[in-house]
């Protein structure tokens, strides 16, 4: 199981989070999906935005970094805002560690930084991650994911089964997902 | 039936948490750079398809049509009732503003319906956001025309305003549902801004002084609804300021271009208070 998490800040100013927990729920779901390597989290709190990117430093391998960030709406309780959201935070981490395990195959070489993904890549890999975090039973809305998708490749039915391919997919490589290159 | 019905006592089910813009602006977060030495994060902030965060802010921004729905009934229904038929001097309402109002409540509670199907489409639940109850509080005077300039032309102003960047949103998106019934909404809002705007002029016709006391309030109500230049004309703000319908709801160019006028202050002083709370906090 991972050797080290680090949480970036340790103390918030502008929300009313807690690194320790965030490091918590970030153990658990690395044992759920069987991660050892060493996790570095950093949350922009100035911005009410949700971007997240996973990076692995240096070439994939077991003793890898993986460097995850977050903007502080990922991990928010929208009812309830600058307050932390348990469940926001697992889908949010989740998510993001998916595509960290997926980062450190190498059929997934070729995928672009994060950040360098286009609208529709970004729409496709979440559909892939959608899927699995919902058989890791942590509630992902299917129809929030349906309405992204829908929103980057069509509101047509021959799209939807597209997600549905993607929904139920596991052990895909980046030239599996639709679109990419 | 009780009359006068304060903000705080709104019917919601445990769905519904409620905020206030006070507690809005004490968010010391900004989605738009704050630095002055700071460059956009992009062209525009304009919620578009093209935006990466485009599903999650259409959603947001939806869930608070849904409640501003909400409230714009309970504010029309709370107009149609509070008032004794008159000639419209005091505290009376001519009885055709009456059936006006229960008219566009009967609008209203149809725009709900079609706010929530849209939600569950776009897949949130209801309640998934807080609910800004700013809106309604714009609908407690206890001047039919000032009611008339806070909800009619400032309320259902902004829903014009929001109506027309909702309808954009889903024509580029292709979204064939979202498009259509916010077309169909945005023509019921025009109408209302229309009713209030004719009454309005109607109801103080020989009183320039009432008159002038509503517009005036509509102003205070534009700046709060501006959300901190959420809207307005300039890019960096997520929703627009619709124009021509505000033209074809009465609007005359001065009134939208003092409208332009105040979101662009409402941006700057937002982007000020945030960036001196960002300072004090050493970012």
């Amino acid at each position: 199981m991972p050797t080290h998490i680090s949480v970036a800040p340790e103390t918030f100013l502008f929300v009313a989070y807690d690194a320790k927990r965030i490091g918590e729920i970030t153990r658990e779901l690395a044992e759920q999906l069987g991660v050892s390597n060493p996790i570095s989290i950093e949350v922009d709190e100035t911005t009410p935005l949700s971007k997240m990117s996973a990076t692995i430093e240096g070439p994939a391998s077991p003793d890898s970094t993986i460097l995850l960030k977050l903007q502080s709406g990922a991990l928010e309780d929208t009812k309830h805002l600058t307050n932390f959201s348990e469940k926001r935070a697992r889908l949010s981490l989740g998510r993001v560690m998916l595509r960290a395990v997926d980062r450190l195959r190498a059929d997934f070489a070729d995928a672009p930084a994060d950040l360098q993904l286009t609208n529709s890549q970004n729409a496709a890999w979440d559909v892939y991650c959608g899927g699995r975090l919902e058989r890791m039973r942590l509630g992902p809305v299917e129809q929030q994911y349906r309405y992204d998708f829908r929103n980057r490749f069509g509101f047509h039915d021959d799209i939807d089964v597209m997600f549905d391919r993607l929904w139920s997919a596991e052990d895909l490589g980046w030239a599996d997902l639709p679109i990419a290159g | 039936m009780r009359q006068f019905f304060p903000v705080e006592d709104l019917a919601r089910d445990e769905r519904f948490v409620q905020t206030n813009m006070a507690e809005r602006m004490r968010d010391a977060r900004s989605a738009v750079p704050v630095k002055k030495s700071a460059k956009s994060r992009g062209a525009s902030n304009r919620l578009t398809p093209e935006r990466h965060d485009a599903s999650d802010a259409a959603r947001s921004l939806m869930h608070g049509i849904m409640v501003g729905e909400i409230q714009a009934l309970e504010g029309a229904g709370r107009t149609a009732h509070d008032f004794e038929v008159g000639d419209g001097s005091g505290d009376t309402i001519p009885f055709e503003l009456k059936l006006d109002m229960a008219r566009q409540a009967w609008d209203e509670a149809r725009h709900v319906e079609i706010s929530a199907k849209l939600s569950e489409w776009m897949g949130t639940e209801i309640g998934q956001f807080q609910e800004n109850t700013v809106l309604f509080e714009a609908a407690c005077s206890n001047d039919p025309v000032l009611r008339l300039a806070g909800v009619n032309r400032a309320l259902e102003g902004l829903a014009i305003d929001v109506f027309t960047q909702m309808k954009e949103f889903g024509q580029l998106a292709g979204d064939p549902f979202l498009e259509f019934c916010e077309d169909w909404m945005l023509a019921d809002e025009v109408t209302h801004v229309k009713m209030g705007s004719d009454w309005l002029r109607k109801v103080t016709e020989n009183d320039p002084g009432r008159r002038a006391k509503a517009l005036e309030f509509q102003q205070v109500v534009d700046k709060l609804f501006s959300f901190g230049g959420a809207r307005g004309e300039g890019q960096e703000s997520p929703i627009g300021l619709a124009r021509r319908f505000r033209e074809l709801a009465g609007f005359s160019d001065d009134e939208v271009d003092a409208i332009s006028q105040m979101d662009h202050d409402a941006l700057e002083e937002r982007k000020a208070a945030v960036r001196l709370a960002q300072e004090a906090a050493g970012v």
